[in-house]
């Protein structure tokens, strides 16, 4: 069974044991793809992993650290063939992640993210409120993870609207319109973590408007709002109480696995689409862990073609709960994420104040 | 403009009066005894205390300066002394000591206070644990000292503004950086009084020697304190001190060397496993840094370790010092020690060694003639500090000499 025909199929259908059997042929053929047209991915996986025959299992694939891609663009197609270059929107002072994409990989990202979103909101294409401001996707050369994630989503909607102006404000008549049209039936709502919570639920708490009818989709982490002390649970609680909303579906992801995403499931857990999985390691031995132990994420995924990104060692910290759990409708690995694994300092005789002098 | 003070007052002190304290500090005689007895109550509270106690660094301080070191250090203070040629105090020092390097500044601050000086030391307003401890048993100890003592140490606390270094400099008579490249070339743009000299320690790189063949012939208790030693010399500050090693060279035939570096690191790893916490931020640091070394450097074989990484170099032609520290050990095979010569270079600072005759390392450092090199050391011994460093005699650094001509000799008595 190639990608293909996995993105043909529901996205949680495939018990872990099947599953496993198809990732392991694909994600080998794969990395023996990258070995052939990537000489760095050949060269660094050759030192790195010293084993000569394939792997046995996903663990024993060879897999790359994450933050190599904002060190080297790394690519598989030759230069003609790229049709993109996506950019990780990266925090301040930090490089951001480069990644090649063609049409191939490209369209896989789409049909993938299709297949995981058509499990949560139909085969529809609904009104779509979006709690971004129309400029993160005008520039359309310069292209920000962000903007990217959000014109993957967008594909999911119609009667598009902004809910936020340049400054992040909410233009609280546009969205008063939206529900006034679309909001007695179903409709979706997409925007990044923070934003949803700041920009728009913060603003429109007090005001009693009804939300009940909306999926809210939405992703980029609780390192902020942890911050700022708010919970999966109090976030999907204050949604509950103050606009009736329930249905909301976080979502686990990164630029360098675009269209590869991991839903929450019902019960707040993420899962692994079929096409898909996470690996837990051991952060000293990077051996893998059995599920209900925290270690370091490995993402999996059989999209990337166009760069070597189809096995990462991420630098989260992450626990799978069970293996096709009972009950939830969805098969695979259930697990969370516990966020970034903390920062090291080094100790040392550099950097000792380097005042700036200009 | 304020400043935060940590001794003699405690809180924030405006520039200015900072600025007139300092002035009116002591400069006192060398191996003043006030000074010497509070250096030794210093060594005393740093080897009797428990908290300190979990801190080696702070063990390995304690020890070079109690009191039999102090007075060996008085004695070889005395035999500088000439009748023509007089060693006294620079006056007032400014130390700029790294934020990481978390027992440095008392380093800097013994030498430059038992040398006479008034003292001004900035530390980071971001200190390490240890750091603060130091600091707390150094302001007690001065609290306690004699007036000579206690009126020649001003320890202060600023961020990255440039106008605290300025004005502190503008009244000092020597000046110490003891920190990278980048933060030696900014400081350095600050000016100093015309008269007022500056000392300073920019990045170096340090290396470890190991005689293959002397190292297979050791017994296995053996072969372990000498991983023990290495331990000490690599992860007390991180791999990040200038003299720590970041490039094993194993001297010997291939099959030698392969043997004892098979030996070797996995012994390092067991004892930094056991007596230091593996940090998983670490672990992802060290995959990271060895992918991006593997495909920049003509790398042979990678061996990963939770607590290490050695990459195999095939060559040491164009060796990059860049470093990430933490943990991550390069290593290349050669025959003979004497070929390293060629590929050493103005930044590498300490060699470690285990198993080679003195002849041999005497002629590494007499056929280099200063081009590379400052200590020559045996494994174990990379973070001990020292009067000579860095190319300097800081018994005579932290002096002006005064040469006194035309008088007769002294009659031996």
């Amino acid at each position: 069974m190639t990608v293909e025909d996995l993105l043909r199929q529901p996205p949680y259908s495939l018990p872990q044991a099947d599953k496993e059997r198809i990732l392991l042929a694909e994600l080998t053929s794969l990395h023996h793809h990258h070995r052939r047209h990537c000489a760095e991915y050949a060269r660094v996986t050759e030192k790195l992993f010293s084993r000569n025959t394939d792997a046995l299992t996903l663990a024993e694939l060879p897999y790359l650290p994450v933050g190599l891609f904002k060190e080297r663009l790394l690519s598989s197609v030759p230069k003609d063939k790229v049709f993109k270059v996506l950019q990780s929107s990266g925090t301040t002072g930090q490089t951001p992640s480069r990644i090649t994409l063609d049409h191939e990989t490209a369209l896989l990202q789409t049909q993938a993210l299709a297949c995981i979103m058509t499990h949560v909101l139909g085969p529809e294409r609904l009104p779509m409120l979006l709690i971004e401001s129309p400029d993160v996707i005008r520039d359309r050369t310069q292209f920000s993870a962000r903007g990217a994630g959000l014109l993957g989503m967008m594909n999911f909607g119609r009667q598009h609207c902004y809910a936020l102006d340049q400054e992040l404000h909410l233009r609280l008549p546009e969205v008063r319109d939206f529900l006034a049209r679309f909001g007695k039936g179903k409709f979706l709502i997409f925007g990044f973590t923070y934003l949803v919570w700041s920009a728009f639920l913060e603003p429109i708490r007090s005001l009693g408007l009804d939300l009940s009818n909306g999926i809210l989709i939405h992703s980029g982490g609780w390192k902020k709002l942890q911050e700022q002390a708010v919970t999966a649970e109090e976030f999907r609680a204050a949604f509950r109480q103050t606009t009736g909303l329930t249905g909301i579906y976080n979502f686990y992801g990164m630029v360098e696995q675009v269209g590869s995403i991991f839903l929450e499931g019902d019960d707040g857990n993420f899962y692994a689409p079929t096409f898909a999985d996470v690996i837990i390691r051991d952060p000293q031995t990077f051996e893998e862990l059995p599920p209900g132990q925290t270690g370091v994420v490995e993402v999996l995924s059989l999209l990337p073609r166009s760069y070597p990104g189809q096995a990462l060692l991420t630098e989260d910290l992450g626990v799978v709960h069970a293996i096709d759990p009972p009950g939830g409708g969805r098969l695979g690995k259930s697990f969370s994420i516990l966020g970034r694994i903390p920062r090291a300092e080094l100790r040392g005789c550099s950097d000792v104040i380097a005042a700036q002098v200009n | 403009m304020q400043v935060q003070s940590l001794f003699p007052a405690q809180g924030s002190v405006a520039l200015e009066e900072l600025k007139g304290q300092v002035s009116g500090g002591n400069v006192n005689r060398p191996f003043d005894a006030g000074v010497v007895e509070a250096c030794i109550e210093l060594s005393q509270r740093l080897l009797r205390d428990r908290d300190a106690r979990r801190y080696p660094e702070l063990l390995a301080l304690g020890f070079w300066m109690r009191k039999t070191e102090l007075h060996r250090l008085q004695q070889q203070f005395d035999q500088l002394q000439r009748e023509d040629r007089w060693l006294v105090p620079c006056g007032t020092v400014l130390h700029l000591p790294p934020r990481n390097v978390d027992t440095m500044f008392v380093y800097s601050w013994l030498l430059s206070a038992l040398t006479g000086n008034c003292n001004v030391i900035r530390l980071s307003p971001q200190r390490s644990e240890s750091t603060d401890m130091l600091l707390r048993f150094l302001s007690e100890t001065l609290e306690q000292a004699s007036p000579s003592a206690k009126q020649a140490t001003w320890i202060v606390s600023y961020g990255h503004e440039e106008e605290p270094t300025q004005v502190l400099s503008s009244i000092c008579d020597m000046r110490v950086i003891w920190g990278g490249d980048h933060t030696v070339s900014t400081i350095r743009r600050i000016l100093l009084p015309p008269h007022a000299r500056e000392t300073v320690f920019a990045d170096r790189f340090s290396l470890a020697a190991i005689d293959a063949a002397s190292y297979l012939e050791l017994d296995q208790s053996r072969r372990s304190a000498l991983a023990k030693q290495f331990f000490d010399d690599s992860f007390w500050f991180d791999q990040m001190a200038c003299s720590s090693p970041r490039l094993v060279i194993w001297c010997g035939s291939q099959t030698h060397a392969a043997a004892a570096s098979a030996d070797f690191f996995p012994r390092v790893n067991d004892y930094a496993v056991l007596h230091q916490a593996v940090q998983p931020a670490q672990c992802m640091h060290r995959f990271l840094s060895s992918s991006l070394a593997i495909l920049d450097r003509p790398v042979t074989n990678y061996r990963r370790f939770p607590a290490l990484s050695v990459l195999t170099l095939s060559t040491l032609d164009k060796f990059d010092r860049s470093h990430p520290g933490g943990g991550v050990f390069f290593e290349c095979q050669v025959e003979r020690l004497e070929e390293i010569a060629p590929v050493l270079r103005r930044r590498d600072q300490t060699l470690t060694w285990f198993g080679f005759p003195g002849e041999e390392l005497r002629k590494l450092a007499t056929s280099l003639n200063g081009r590379a090199l400052d200590r020559i050391v045996p494994i174990g011994q990379a973070l001990q500090f020292g009067r000579f460093w860095d190319g300097n005699d800081l018994l005579q650094s932290f002096c002006r000499q005064v040469f006194i001509g035309g008088i007769e000799p002294l009659l031996p008595s």
